[in-house]
């Protein structure tokens, strides 16, 4: 007789979801977390999109603690001088309102507290230190040499997947796995904010950047806009912040929001908190195995997230992949079948859902965000366009066609290499 | 089998506060609530006579409901069982009412051999409580221990003062308090904090202790607060250190016994 039926480490996103996915159904769960409140170390940037929590929580819109909600998406490329932004505003996302932006430090403890009003025992500040196997079978954890046992064991423990690693059920990252992300909430006042961004009550913007002044780095900004601070940070691929030597990541953040675009957004602010954390994008390239004998493996921990420098999605990927794993193990429970078999059920559900139809449409959605050309040439492209159509300087008038082609031979771009390029990065994103 | 009591307090974090800048008062909202210190080597201290001679553990609190969190980090640590003192009319207590009402209370949970509390608290750091305990319950107290051992019907314990280390003998029953690091607290495991969590905190109120109303809480509190005012510390003159003179600091604090080489 085990402890537990599922014990499921981890109560970020995947791990609080399924847990109280389980123990709504009834199961006996232990929820574990390092920290103490759960979660509260964890780190997004974070956007919300909150359709599949709804499944678990219809009423998180009004329970949750929520920042605002995003009725404004913008998409900005930056140069040394100028910046070129995509402004987006709807009154679609105002009526719908499902897109928030949240402070994970109050969500996640916010998360697992309804994991506990639910029926799970929810045990924090405590670091699981290795999975419990017996004769090739998952059969709990342990911690402290004691060993506490469940019929299923969910590894929901993020992206640097330690437990899942070392039990040799997933391989160890590569820099073409991740990316480090760089965050830091900086405190205003909503009176400021909403000043500064155009918004009122609780609506809110989310901005992605492409960085296009850092030379050889291929780096993405984002800004989010709290109800008293602002969300910003930076994000880089791994690899290309090992080949250029790069060794202060730290001097990324602050070149951004030293940027003329952004640093008046910012100014007066006060860095509240920051963080550095790994980001899983290299999709179906570092998804483990997904289930075996008496365990599942879970959101950042299965490498389930999505990025195209547009939107960056990780907690609705944990979320949803949260509750199949749920299903799963309480339809195992019915059977009273944990092996291997019985939790393919796992990896078929995820397959009919965008978790796994995501990875798989955009298994190469890395050349584009690890492209050089959308970093060091598209933003001075798009700069060069403007400053030649917009800028009177007393010389003629050139047709846009004209324009594009002395453009692109400035930065010395050959016309069908760039045309290739770009229609390149078309097709994967 | 010693029956002993920890007494313990929900503190906010001291290194979560901060002063606000316009208003220049304590911003306690940011603040996670933590047990306080001193009183973690309380619980240790008893921790350690349990292992050596047996015994049952029971931590205690006045406070919110929400400090049932503070508990259970006791019993998640060995402590048998826990006890949350909590009525609307406790709220607000000075040292006074909150020594009666803790008293009463181990009065009220049939006794102990022993009490344990920490130094002072660090959001309040009266000293009053323990002793006040002490005086309440008429038994007799040792204060600011950092050792203890037992011989039936006595404790034996160590007080640092100043220049000296103080060996005290006091009879059963006792209430003592504890100075901060006076041992390494130990660490909760999962398996105890399962058990911990679902055993719970008991909770004892007004209903069960039958206190009068103007004994206890703000009510029973006799001490007024005029007045509250923060004193902006002044930089102290302060002398730059080059590296050269790294070894000299070192054999200075090495004389002092603040490191030990
Ligand atoms: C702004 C402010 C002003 C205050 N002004 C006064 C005042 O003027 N006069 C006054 O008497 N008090 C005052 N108090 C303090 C008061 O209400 C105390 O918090 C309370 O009476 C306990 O005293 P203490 O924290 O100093 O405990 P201490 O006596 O320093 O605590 C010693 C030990 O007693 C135990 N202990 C203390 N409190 C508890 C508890 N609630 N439950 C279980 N064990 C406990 C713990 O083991 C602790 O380590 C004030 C508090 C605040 C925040
Ligand atoms: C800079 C940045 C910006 C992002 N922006 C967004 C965004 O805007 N929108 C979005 O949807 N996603 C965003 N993401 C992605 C998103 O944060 C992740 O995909 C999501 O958090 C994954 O959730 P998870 O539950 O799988 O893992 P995590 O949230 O990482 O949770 C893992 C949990 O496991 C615990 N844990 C780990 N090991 C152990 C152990 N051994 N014992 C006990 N507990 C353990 C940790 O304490 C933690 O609580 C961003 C990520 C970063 C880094």
């Amino acid at each position: 007789m085990s402890d537990f039926d599922a014990i499921v480490v981890g109560a970020g996103n995947a791990g609080s979801s399924a847990a109280i996915y389980m123990a709504n159904k009834g199961l006996n769960v232990l929820l574990v977390d390092r920290a103490d409140p759960p979660g509260a170390k964890n780190l997004s940037g974070g956007v919300l999109w909150g359709n599949d929590l709804a499944q678990i929580l219809p009423k998180w819109q009004s329970e949750a603690p929520l920042e605002r909600f995003i009725n404004n998406k913008k998409l900005g490329f930056l140069t040394e001088k100028s910046s070129f932004m995509l402004d987006f505003k709807t009154q679609i996302f105002e009526e719908n309102k499902v897109g928030y932006t949240v402070l994970r430090s109050k969500f996640d403890p916010w998360l697992a507290k309804k994991a506990k009003e639910a029926g799970a025992l929810v045990i924090p500040g405590i670091t699981v230190e290795s999975l419990a196997i017996k004769d090739r079978k998952v059969i709990g954890i342990v911690e402290s040499g004691d060993t506490i046992t469940a019929d299923v064991t969910l590894l929901a423990e993020g992206v640097n997947a330690r437990l899942a690693i070392e039990a040799g059920l997933k391989r160890p990252l590569r820099d073409s796995d991740v990316s480090l992300g760089i965050k830091e909430i900086i405190k205003l006042s909503p009176q400021k904010i909403e000043d500064r961004f155009n918004l009122k009550n609780n609506s809110g913007v989310a901005s992605e950047y492409i960085l296009g002044f850092l030379g050889e780095l291929n780096v993405g900004g984002f800004l989010y806009t709290n109800k008293d601070s602002i969300s910003l940070g930076v994000v880089v691929p791994m690899e290309n912040l090992r080949e250029n030597g790069v060794t202060h990541s730290y001097d990324l953040i602050e070149m951004f929001k030293e940027h003329p675009s952004i640093a008046p957004l910012i100014e007066g602010g006060q860095v509240a908190e920051y963080g550095a954390h790994l980001i899983p994008e290299g999709g179906l390239e570092m998804m483990p195995k997904l289930y075996g004998n008496g365990y599942m493996i879970l959101g950042d921990a299965a490498g389930f997230a999505f990025s195209n420098g547009l939107v960056l999605q990780g907690m609705n990927y944990a979320i949803l992949s949260g509750i199949k794993a749920a299903e799963t193990a309480v339809e195992a429970k019915l059977r009273n079948n944990f092996s291997e078999q019985s939790l393919s059920a796992y990896e078929e559900k995820l397959n009919s859902t965008y978790v796994l139809k995501d990875l798989k449409t955009f298994k190469d959605i890395r050349k584009v965000t690890n492209n050089p050309m959308m970093y060091n040439t598209y933003p001075k492209l798009l700069e060069s366009i403007m400053l030649e159509t917009l800028w009177e300087r007393g010389q003629p008038k050139k047709k846009i066609r004209d324009v594009l082609s002395s453009c692109a031979s400035n930065l010395n771009m050959g016309k069908i290499k760039t045309l290739k390029e770009f229609y390149y990065i078309y097709r994967r994103m | 089998m010693l029956r002993m009591a920890v007494m313990i307090k929900q503190v906010p974090d001291s290194q979560d506060i901060t002063i606000d800048p316009v208003t220049k008062t304590l911003n306690r909202t940011q603040a996670r609530n933590i047990v306080n210190p001193p009183d973690m080597n309380a619980l240790e201290a008893a921790l350690q006579l349990k292992d050596k001679y047996g015994g049952e553990i029971t931590v205690i609190t006045m406070g919110p409901p929400m400090a049932d969190s503070a508990l259970l980090e006791c019993t998640s640590r060995g402590a048998d069982k826990a006890v949350l003192v909590t009525d609307r009319v406790f709220a607000g207590a000075d040292t006074w009412p909150t020594s009666f009402t803790l008293a009463t209370t181990a009065e009220y949970l049939g006794g102990f051999d022993i009490i344990f509390c920490g130094e002072e608290t660090t959001d309040s750091s009266t000293g009053h409580v323990g002793p006040g305990i002490a005086e309440f319950l008429g038994v007799e107290q040792a204060t600011y221990i950092h050792s203890i051992d037992y011989q039936d019907p006595y404790f034996i314990v160590e007080r640092e003062i100043e220049g000296a280390v103080e060996t005290l003998k006091i009879g059963k029953p006792a209430v003592v308090t504890v100075v901060l690091n006076a041992n390494n607290p130990r660490k909760p495991t999962l398996k105890r904090k399962i058990e911990a969590f679902r055993k719970g905190v008991i909770t004892i109120t007004n209903k069960e202790l039958k206190l009068r109303p103007e004994c206890v809480g703000l009510k029973g509190s006799p001490t007024v607060v005029k007045d509250m005012k923060t004193i902006v510390d002044k930089p102290k003159d302060t002398v730059k250190v080059g590296p050269e003179e790294i070894p000299k600091v070192v054999e200075v604090l090495t004389q002092r016994g603040i490191l030990k080489c």
